[in-house]
Parts: C-alpha cells; structure tokens; sequence
C-alpha cells in the first residue's frame, strides 16, 4: 500500500474503533485511537502475517501491551481477515471473543492476554530469546502506552533485551501524552523516553507517530543497530479533533451527535454497521 | 534439598531438549553441573523477578519448557501479578521454584520469611503447588511436574534435609503414607514430614500409634486420601510451616466444613505474624508448637481423647 491508501485505511479504522466504542458502550477510545496509524503501518505491510494461519511459526508476533487499546487491534484484524468484520459488533460484549481487555482464551489468535500493565515486553523478551534458539528469523513487535513505561517491569524488561542482544525486538510506545487521570510528562516529570531507552542500551528514535511517512520510515529502518532492540517513540494524536488531548476521552463514550461528527471529520465509514 | 534439585533439573534436561533454567541471580554454585552440560540453556536473568516470570511465560508459550528459581518469597511475592497474569491466566506450563520457603530463611528475618508462599501459589486457578519432604522426594517429583500441562510451584529447603524413608512413592498430586497408626492421623507438607516422623517413632515407646500421611501436593489437595484418613482417625493434626490462612491447614478445614465426616481437627503452625527477632527455624517452630515435641504433645491430647 501507498502511504495514501495507508492513510484512508488508518481513518476507516478509526471511523470502526468509534462505532466499535458506541456498539459496545466502552470507553478508551483515546487509547484505541491514537495508534491506529502505527498499527496501520505495522499490519498493511510490515509485518509477516498469515491471516489462514494465524499460529504459523514464521509469523511475527505482534503484542498490545496496552490492552485497554484493543478496539483498534480488532478493527485491523478483522480487516485482514482474521475473523468477519461484522463480528466487531461484539466488542465488549458478555461472553464475546472480543472483549474490552484481549484474553487468549476468547481470542486465541492474539499473543497474550493483557489488560494489566508492563507485562507485554518481558513475555515479548521469552518469545524472542526462544525465536533465536530455533533460529526464527521472526519479529516480535510490542505496542506499549507512555502511561504504561510509568511500571517498573518495563525496565526490568528493557535492561534484559539490551542485555541478550534481542535485535529483533521492536518496542512502539504510543506516546499519546495522556494517561488515566492525567497528562503523562506532568505525571512523569517530562524526561525523554528515547534517552531512557537509549540509556538501557536500545537503539531509540522518536517520530510523529500520527505522520504515515515518518511511521514507514522508521519501520523500514528496523532493526536500527546490529545487537541491539529497537525503539519507536511515536508521538501520536487522536486523530479527531474534539478529542485530541483531553483525558476524558479514556472513559466516555460518543454521543451520536458526536459519532456522526467523527465520522464526517475522518470522511471515512467503519467496516461493518448501518454506516457500512 | 537444593542439591536434589540441581541434579534432578540434570536428569531433566538430559531427557528434554526444550528446557530452559532461569534464575533472579540465586543459587552460587548449586548449579554448576547444569552449567557445565547445559550452558545454552541456563539463563541469569539478574536480579528481576518481574521480568524471570514474564520470560519464562513467552518461553513457554513457544513450546520451551522454563523452569523459574529463585529464594522462595522473590519467586512467589516479588512477582506475583506476572505469574497471575502471564503464566497462570494463560495456563503455560512453567515450574517455579522457591528455595528457603517457609521459614527456612528464619534467621534472616521478615524479608526473607515465606510463611506465604503455598499460600500465595494455591490461590492461583490451575497452579499446582508442592512442598517435598526430602531431597529423594524432589528427585522423583521433578520430573512428574514437568510433565505437567500447566504451572507449577515447588518449595523447597536449603541443605542437608534428612531422609524420610517410605515405602510408598511420591505420586503428583496423591497423599502419601509414611506411617500406619490408628486414631490420630498426622498430615504433613515440605519438610516437617521428618519431624512428624520422628514424634510418630518416639509415640509409639508410649503405646501412641498416629498415623502419618505427607502432602507434597497442597494443591490439588488429595480429597479423596483425606477422606478415607478421616475416616478412619477420630482426630486430624495438620503440620505445616506455612500462614494459617491458604496453606495446607486452611485448605483441608475448607474441605472439612463439608461435614461429610465426624473427626476432629487440630492444625499446628506459625501464627498470623510477623516473626520478628531473627530467631532460628528450630526456636520458631519450638515456640509455636510445630517441632516434634509440639507434634508429640498434640498427639497425646488427641489420643486421650480418642
């Protein structure tokens, strides 16, 4: 795909995660919204996938490490074919594959459950040191919240990649500025994470995560250093206006007035729905 | 105990290709054959257990088998939302094993205490929990757990643990006898088996005959041995070093509150405290009743009134 067309995908996804979010009565949406575009560049090109085979061993594993983001991680793999897209009106949903937190025993296709914090890249730092023992020329990607590096296992984590030379990990931490009750620099005390990461022996850069062209570019860079994991700091946007930088947005759903706004901004309709 | 370890996680790794040995920087020298054969395949991941757990989970779920060890409140506590989310959610078959737990660590005072740790382990859906008697019993458990589908914890001791000598083999999961004995039976986990072998040997000098049933597995408890041991024994005496809550003491009154049986129950153990003081193992257990003289003198009582 052509960074265009990677660009009407990421609104299209965006316009699902939105009907998603009202189907399924479910809040962060801001969480859900502001990496779609990575996830875009990621699932429409990068990675190696096998939607008719979702377990193939050759396949790059791909982690949300911030759970609570799935809407998007749904939308895309519908879309890729994993399931039908009419089943993401399931989102959040009793009893459904898709709940608001990814669990394996729902959805096997997904990596692992998470919903809880600073787990994602430790379990990603297992996959890949096996991945090398069985000589798997295999990519693990891990999408971390900014909000999320708050943890401390992030780093226990990050310390050991660096450590065994795991090149071919990929850490994106949606830099999306805000978290649960707050702006995260306020929280944190606005230090760089790509000097944190850097510090932790990683090769770090940091993009306009909501930029098509810098997200595909960086990607095309991987890994950045021989023997060392790689780190994205994408700063991202929302990617609706009226939403962008107000942490409300991690609770509320849309009204329908406001769904509609939304939909008329991102000039794209969900993939599946009335609106279809 | 740590001995029988290392050489039964040899005999292991010698039988599967698959397994992997991680540390949080413990064991100095308790290794050294596993790294001598098999040092691709034994992992100091530092001091970070957090990061151990969730390894050993995405190890795991790529068809490695990890075996997880550590000083047994570092190996339960430290990480315990990484083994509840990464490895005993997604039911990934990886074995944890804590050196020291109980109090085996007494002397080095509360941040080394483990009273909780089969506390901790058993509360966990699907996580089998074990506490052997004896370096013997490790060498034939070991290998029954890794067979297992899902996790693991096995707690062990430190040195020179004596021998407890049964004719029955330790079977994952089945309570086994080490002694015949008539109306008081004593249940027992970890190593404080051979105290209460010891009591049952000088008992029976005054014409006091327990039985004696050890439960390596606390979890999943044995209902059915303990349903025929309180059938028979009017009065059941748990032994344990362990928080009274969630160990094997409170899992076996869980079961008892059923009714389904008339016996009596006595649990002997630490209480719900800190031990401050540094004392030592023995002073501990001596003075809240769980070392054999306590054992020998809950068994009297029981067995008057029997």
């Amino acid at each position: 795909m052509d960074i265009e067309a990677l660009e009407r995908k990421a609104r299209e996804i965006r316009a699902t995660c939105i009907q998603m979010a009202c189907d399924g009565n479910v809040g962060h949406l801001s969480s859900t919204l502001s990496y779609v575009d990575v996830l875009v560049a990621l699932y429409y090109g990068w990675l190696k996938i096998f939607p008719d085979d979702p377990a193939s061993p050759g396949r790059d594993r791909f982690i949300l490490s911030k759970g609570h983001g799935c809407g998007a991680l749904y939308a895309v793999l519908a879309d890729r074919g994993y399931f039908p897209a009419a089943q993401l009106a399931e989102y959040n949903r009793e009893g459904s594959s898709l709940p608001c937190h990814p669990c394996v025993h729902a959805l096997p296709l997904v990596e692992m459950s998470s919903g809880s914090l600073g787990h994602g890249l430790g379990v990603a730092t297992g996959i890949l040191y096996g991945l090398r023992r069985r000589k798997s020329l295999s990519r693990v990607v891990v999408l971390l919240g900014d909000g999320e590096c708050n943890e401390g296992s992030v780093w226990e984590s990050a310390m050991f990649a660096a450590a065994h030379n795991l090149d071919n990990l990929l850490a994106i931490v949606d830099y999306n500025g805000i978290q649960a009750v707050g702006k995260s620099d306020d929280i944190m005390g606005h230090t760089s994470l790509e000097e944190k990461f850097r510090s932790f022996g990683w090769s770090a850069v940091t993009i306009d995560g909501s930029d098509m062209k810098s997200v595909t570019a960086a990607l095309t860079r991987f890994p950045f250093e021989k023997g060392k994991p790689s780190a994205i700091i994408a700063k991202t946007k929302i990617g609706v206006s009226f939403m962008e930088g107000d942490v409300l947005w991690h609770y509320r759903k849309p009204s329908e007035e406001e769904r509609v706004r939304a939909l008329a901004e991102l000039k794209a309709k969900p993939l599946y729905g009335p609106d279809k | 105990m740590r001995s029988a370890f290392s050489k039964a996680l040899c005999r292991a790794a010698e039988a599967d290709p698959e397994l992997l040995f991680l540390t949080g920087d413990l064991g100095f020298q308790v290794f050294d054959e596993f790294t001598a054969k098999f040092g691709d395949r034994y992992v100091n991941v530092g001091i970070a257990e957090a990061q151990m757990v969730a390894m050993a989970a995405g190890l795991a779920k790529e068809g490695f088998r990890p075996v997880a060890y550590s000083i047994a409140s570092f190996m339960t506590a430290r990480p315990f939302e990484q083994i509840r989310i990464c490895v005993s959610y997604p039911d990934l078959p990886v074995l944890l094993v804590g050196a020291g737990g109980g109090y085996a660590y007494s002397s080095s005072g509360v941040t080394h205490h483990a009273g909780d740790d089969l506390a901790l382990m058993s509360i966990l859906p699907g996580m089998t929990v074990t506490a052997p008697c004896d370096p013997a019993e490790i060498g034939l458990l070991v290998p029954q757990l890794l067979k297992l589908p899902g996790p693991a914890y096995m707690r062990i001791g430190k040195f020179g643990e004596p021998e407890v000598r049964a004719e029955e083999p330790p079977v994952l999961g089945k309570a086994r006898l080490i002694a015949k004995g008539e109306k008081v039976a004593l249940v027992t986990t970890g190593d404080l088996a051979y105290a209460a072998l010891e009591a049952v040997n000088e008992l029976r000098k005054e014409g006091i005959t327990p039985s004696l049933h050890h439960f390596h597995t606390v979890k999943p408890l044995d209902t059915a041995a303990l349903g025929r041991i309180a059938a028979e024994a009017r009065t059941l005496i748990a032994v344990e070093e362990s928080s009274p809550a969630g160990g094997l003491g409170s899992s076996i009154a869980n079961w008892m509150v059923r009714g389904e049986h008339k016996s009596g129950f006595v649990r002997l153990g630490p209480p719900d405290e800190f031990l401050y003081g540094n004392y030592s193992r023995e002073k501990v257990a001596a003075r809240y009743g769980y070392d054999k003289r306590g054992i020998m003198g809950a068994c009297r009582k029981a067995w008057r009134a029997a």
